[in-house]
């Protein structure tokens, strides 16, 4: 951990951390957001550039083809697959009993197994 | 049978009337060591009726009705309101009720030294509450923040990145005002961190600067305050729904409110493998000290988002986070024993939460509005979401959700609520590293 005590009075140190922290927490997220908004494009324009031909699935679903699919649409189609993947307790049995559960036999949990190989 | 029961009888009375009979002389001294430290003589003229009073006595040292005092008692009714607002109003009811009974189980009035409270070496609690002294469930709930965060909202507008850097001014801001107040340097930094409105980045931020152990350079030792931090952290994030509609509606004009957002593009797979990698790199390389809590929360995320390591992602997303979760709410709940909580220095601290909060609330919609002169036709953002710039995931963002749809009923705002909000944590936590390696 660096030790970094410019001054010797506390206020005075303490508008130092509060200018250039908030510098450099907007430098930090300004840095993100300019490398997602140029340079993430570029690079996979580029890259779709070098493996032309053999990346058919990006294309398929590339934004520019299916201007009216936007992200909204994306969600409420997911939500409704959620729902009904995750939702489905129509028919359940109502009636609770106690079962007897068979357990599958396993040479890991095996007694005479563990009788017999004495290693 | 009833001779069994006969004999059993018999025998029991033996075993209980036998100190009346003075055969009692050697095990009598053994098992009664008063909490006073009173030597019990076992002289022959005690009778069996004064010991047992003297028996009594001395459990009732053991008792909390002997060991409580106003303090305990306060704590405990704060303990019950938590769980209270926990259940009844719902305020983040999976961080409320396991603080709540932590400061139930923490209040409990015992009598020292017998390893029974967090804050005694060797206790079970204090051995439960090592994770939270060194920061090691901080990085674990973050790696499970990760894998449940969807950063698609933010690839598909990368500017209202900037919403969560721009609320980050409640931490500075906050850190001075501690200053002012007379904190020194490193526990000032700890309490400004609660206005990054995250509780991990909170704890592991004041577990490393105020826990007590440190030695500042004119010698003296910081004061332990990671319990006052991160109760008054996580108490005002249950609270958001409390105290940002207010300064939401203060500060936008009704019109403002109305701006609808276009809806963000479909982001590809790709991008969002690649976020994480280049986002751990950017944002490390920029604050080294941030890394077991950054470096977590892109690990989390890359295993949800590479489609190849469902499993960990599922057990990091549920399983982990709960168990951390679990741990960390009820040793940081329990943490608040009295007599080292409620000192003044924690109604400052909760006084400082809440006033952080405002200013990272305001700081946030300032600057979304101040973005608003630079954007044009329907790039144009709505205002309200530069309130879920405070991280607090996913609460501030159903909260400005929920006050868009106040203004206009069809106005859908939780998507791009999202974005900032999750831009928001990764901001506090650039913004705890850079204190850390300025205090550290």
């Amino acid at each position: 951990m660096t030790h970094i005590y410019l001054l010797t009075n506390d206020l005075s140190e303490g508008y130092v951390i509060l200018v250039t922290g908030l510098t450099i927490v907007f430098g930090g997220l300004l840095i993100l957001t300019l490398f997602f908004k140029y340079a993430l494009p570029i690079m996979l324009y580029i890259y779709k550039i070098i493996s032309k031909g053999r990346d058919k699935k990006i294309k398929e679903i590339s934004p520019k083809l299916n201007e009216q699919f936007t992200g909204e649409i994306a969600a409420a189609i997911s939500a409704a697959i959620h729902l009904h993947l995750n939702e489905q307790h129509d028919n359940e049995n109502a009636i609770l009993t106690i079962k007897q559960a068979r357990k599958m036999y396993s040479p890991w949990s095996s007694k005479i197994y563990g009788v017999y190989n004495k290693r | 049978m009833k001779k069994i029961i006969l004999i059993f009888g018999v025998l029991s009375l033996l075993v209980f009337i036998r100190p009346l009979l003075g055969m009692n002389a050697s095990s009598e001294t053994t098992t009664i060591t008063t909490a006073t430290n009173q030597s019990v003589d076992s002289n022959e003229d005690k009778t069996f009726v004064s010991e047992a009073v003297g028996g009594i006595k001395q459990f009732y040292q053991f008792t909390g009705f002997a060991n409580a005092q106003s303090g305990n008692l306060i704590m405990i009714l704060i303990g019950v309101i938590f769980i209270y607002l926990g259940i009844k109003f719902d305020y983040e009811p999976l961080l409320l009720i396991p603080i709540g009974l932590g400061v139930l189980i923490g209040n409990i009035p015992f009598l020292p030294g017998y390893e029974t409270g967090i804050y005694e070496e060797g206790s079970v609690l204090n051995f439960l509450y090592f994770g939270v002294v060194k920061g090691i469930y901080p990085p674990l709930i973050f790696l499970g923040i990760g894998a449940m965060t969807d950063f698609s909202s933010l690839i598909a507008n990368p500017k209202l990145m900037l919403l969560g850097a721009a609320a980050q001014v409640g931490v500075f801001v906050t850190f001075l005002g501690a200053l002012y107040l007379g904190f020194n340097l490193p526990e000032a930094g700890a309490i400004g961190i609660i206005g990054g409105a995250d509780g991990p980045t909170a704890i592991f931020l004041s577990s490393k600067l105020a826990n007590g152990i440190n030695i500042l350079p004119d010698g003296t030792t910081v004061k332990n305050l990671i319990g006052p931090v991160a109760i008054a952290a996580y108490s005002y994030m249950a609270l958001i729904p409390v105290i940002q509609p207010p300064i939401m509606r203060l500060l936008t004009t009704k019109k403002e409110r109305l701006i609808r957002m276009k809806p963000p593009r479909a982001v590809s797979q790709k991008e969002k493998m690649i976020f994480p990698v280049v986002a751990l790199l950017l944002t490390t390389f920029i604050s080294p000290s941030a890394i077991p809590l950054l470096g977590m929360l892109f690990f989390g995320n890359l295993l949800k988002e590479s489609g190849k390591t469902e499993r960990l992602a599922d057990t990091a997303r549920t399983k982990l986070i709960d168990i951390v979760t679990i741990l960390l709410g009820v040793t940081v709940g329990a943490s608040t024993q009295a007599d080292i909580f409620l000192t003044k220095d924690s109604m400052l601290i909760f006084g400082l939460g809440a006033i952080s909060f405002v200013i990272a609330t305001t700081g946030g919609l300032l600057f979304a509005k101040f973005m608003n002169l630079f954007l044009k036709g329907d790039e144009k953002i709505n205002p309200l979401i530069g309130a879920a710039g405070v991280s607090a995931v996913p609460n501030s963002a159903r909260v400005v959700h929920a006050e868009g749809l106040k203004a206009d009923p069809h106005n859908y705002l939780i998507m791009h609520a999202m974005a900032p909000n999750v831009a928001g944590v990764i901001g506090s936590a650039i913004a705890a590293g850079i204190v850390l390696s300025f205090l550290g």
